[in-house]
């Protein structure tokens, strides 16, 4: 489970005067469980895109471990996603159709023909650690809370590095969200997983190790969570 | 890899656009298949129809008449013919039969023929499927469709089918034999001495046309005993015939024969021949319908592209969010061109089901009404036309694949 770091990292965007992302340096220790947090529009899903190799820096190194995702191309990302990254989005992005199993077990049908058994009794006992009872039923019949939860289920199937998420209590109601959140913690701890969550809410930001701030494009505060709240932590 | 579930899910979802989509492409493709087939059909069942005939020698005229009305029996008058010039292909060495054929006359919509009798077994493959051929005046041999039982009763109407007339009363014809099925316009056609045709119409001895008493049944076998035979050889003064069908011994006899009786005040042509030329003028048109259907079927094509590709534009996030979760960039390719092609596949597929009832319907009327039976059938052509359409639109699925596949997928791109 390799560490992240960035160095040197600018992006910027045609028509901004100002680059949305400059980071000079940012070291994130495997298994860390990172918030970032700041106003809209100061860069946090940018940093994201970057961070899964969903896009590439105009400079700078992006490097899990040795791999530098800046310096690779789009195949070689996509590779790289599908085998260390789980992602949770603030919309689930979950497919209207599919049941909620096929829609864990989606990702790993774009890489292969035939399923892993095991890969189907895997997604089955996590839908079950997630709390979705019915893992046959159509997603888009789900509550948004259990949508959110097949969304973590899918992230963690293929034993991902890293679990990424990006507002994904955001569109849900604060009980809810609360599960995910408490979710997102445990899966990332039991799968050894880092944990880089995009957030504004407060609650989730508690549960986390470390809080970066980001505003128009930088760092501006990277620091431990208080552990007042280690109570909550502990409660889970 | 793309998963099956998810394109069949995809396709449900948008089910009403996918079913727009594969109407469209099989209504497309089922006008160019119906058009192909029938013009097929058209020309191998009136090839078929033609083949059984090897000269038809009629007055000079029409070339396309003497065969529409001889070979098809398309109810129209030809001009008569000298009788001497049956006469004299009767007894010609060069050829194996000359049939006259002489019109004039139907029942209930049949043309009734006048000609002879090894004709009518001839012309339908060389055996009668039942009874037996004419042999006296008042008898008919019917072709294989023509509604009437052996012994059934036949009362001339005067006039050519469709024209009305009077009944002639002073014959009846009784039901002798009837041909073997041939696919023809003659198997509905009833076939009777020529010699009774003449008399019917006061040609050539009308006199010794018996007159009728009172009553009905004794006319029945007194006909033909007083005219001593039928067929060749004909009389010195044989009436006229619209047109003789002949049949020569060898081709090169077929040959001579035509060149010989090409000029005036005769016409001398293979049916095949005139049949090609009339492709000909048919070929115009089949080419503009099937210019017509390739063109609905390119617009239908770039139609169903335009629509991918702005359906493609609402997709971006759901494309996008695939691209998040790992999906390569080669199945999203894939899959958005396996879906535009299932729909294309689907459409065609349909389309040549449609096409090929909708000429077979045409075809059953057309022989319902013509006799020539038209054969709907498929042949290689026809794959070569559905997998060039697959292969066009094969190569159109293609943009909206590409736009998918070149499309930048970030996280922010969700809404
Ligand atoms: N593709 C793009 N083209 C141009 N500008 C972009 C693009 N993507 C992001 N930006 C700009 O970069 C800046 C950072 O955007 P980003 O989406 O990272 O913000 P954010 O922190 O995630 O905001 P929010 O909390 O609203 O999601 C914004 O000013 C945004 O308008
Ligand atoms: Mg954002």
């Amino acid at each position: 489970m390799p560490d992240l770091s960035l160095e040197a990292v600018r992006v910027s965007f045609p028509g901004l005067a100002a680059p949305a992302l400059d980071i000079p340096a940012l070291h994130v220790a495997a298994g860390t469980r990172l918030a970032v947090t700041g106003p809209s529009g100061a860069g946090k899903t940018t940093l994201i895109n970057l961070i899964v190799g969903l896009t590439r820096p105009d400079s700078g190194r992006i490097a899990w471990g040795e791999t530098d995702l800046a310096s690779l191309g789009e195949g070689r990302r996509d590779r790289f996603r599908a085998a260390h990254v789980g992602l949770v989005m603030q919309n689930f992005h979950l497919f209207a159709g599919l049941s909620a199993l096929d829609n864990v077990l989606l990702p790993a049908r774009f890489w292969s023909l035939r399923l892993d058994p095991a890969l189907k009794a895997r997604a089955l006992a996590l839908l079950e650690r997630v709390g979705v009872r019915r893992p046959r039923q159509k997603v888009e019949t789900l509550s948004r809370g259990e949508m959110q939860r097949v969304a973590v289920a899918r992230a963690v199937l293929m034993r991902p590095d890293v679990l990424v998420a990006d507002e994904p209590t955001a569109s849900l109601d604060a009980e809810a969200g609360d599960a995910v959140a408490g979710l997102l913690c445990a899966l990332a701890r039991e799968q050894h997983a880092t944990l880089i969550v995009v957030t504004h809410d407060a609650r989730l930001v508690a549960r986390m190790a470390r809080h970066l701030t980001l505003v128009d494009g930088r760092i501006v505060a990277d620091v431990p969570v208080a552990r007042a709240d280690g109570a909550a932590e502990a409660a889970q | 890899m793309i998963p099956l579930g998810f394109i069949l899910a995809d396709l449900r979802r948008l089910w009403l656009g996918a079913l727009a989509i594969v109407l469209l492409i099989a209504l497309a493709t089922a006008l160019g298949m119906a058009v192909q087939l029938q013009e097929r059909a058209l020309r191998l069942g009136s090839a078929r129809a033609a083949d059984r005939f090897d000269i038809v020698v009629g007055a000079a005229g029409s070339e396309t008449q003497l065969v529409l009305s001889a070979v098809f029996l398309q109810a129209a008058p030809l001009p008569l013919m000298d009788g001497s010039v049956l006469k004299a292909l009767a007894e010609d060495p060069r050829v194996a039969y000359a049939a006259p054929v002489g019109f004039g006359d139907s029942f209930e919509g049949q043309p009734i023929v006048g000609t002879i009798a090894a004709f009518a077994r001839e012309a339908g493959g060389g055996a009668l499927s039942e009874g037996q051929v004419f042999d006296a005046l008042d008898e008919a041999v019917v072709g294989a469709r023509v509604p009437l039982a052996l012994g059934g009763v036949i009362k001339p109407m005067h006039g050519l089918p469709g024209e009305g007339g009077h009944t002639h009363s002073e014959i009846a014809y009784r039901v002798v034999g009837r041909m073997a099925p041939t696919g023809t316009p003659w198997d509905r056609a009833i076939l009777v001495p020529i010699e009774a045709v003449w008399r019917l119409h006061g040609m050539g001895d009308a006199h010794a046309w018996p007159r009728r008493v009172e009553g009905e049944a004794e006319h029945a076998h007194g006909l033909g005993g007083d005219s001593d035979h039928l067929g060749s050889p004909w009389p010195q003064a044989t009436p006229g015939v619209p047109a003789v069908i002949v049949k020569a011994r060898t081709i090169a006899d077929a040959y001579r024969l035509r060149a010989q009786y090409r000029k005036p005040p005769t016409l001398a042509v293979f049916p095949a021949e005139v049949l090609v030329r009339l492709y000909g003028t048919l070929g115009d048109a089949r080419l503009l319908l099937g210019g017509i259907a390739l063109g609905a079927q390119a617009l239908v094509i770039v139609a169903v592209m335009l629509v991918s590709a702005v359906h493609l534009a609402q997709r971006r996030a759901q494309i996008a969010a695939l691209r998040a979760l790992g999906a390569p960039r080669r199945a999203i390719f894939a899959l958005v061109w396996s879906e535009v092609m299932a729909l294309v596949g689907a459409g065609a597929m349909l389309g040549a089901g449609l096409g090929f009832l909708a000429a077979r319907m045409v075809a059953t009327q057309l022989t319902r009404q013509s006799g020539i039976v038209l054969p709907v059938e498929f042949a290689p052509e026809d794959l070569v036309f559905l997998a060039l359409l697959l292969g066009v639109a094969a190569l159109a699925a293609m943009v909206p694949a590409v736009m998918a596949y070149r499309q930048p997928a970030t996280i922010g791109l969700s809404a």
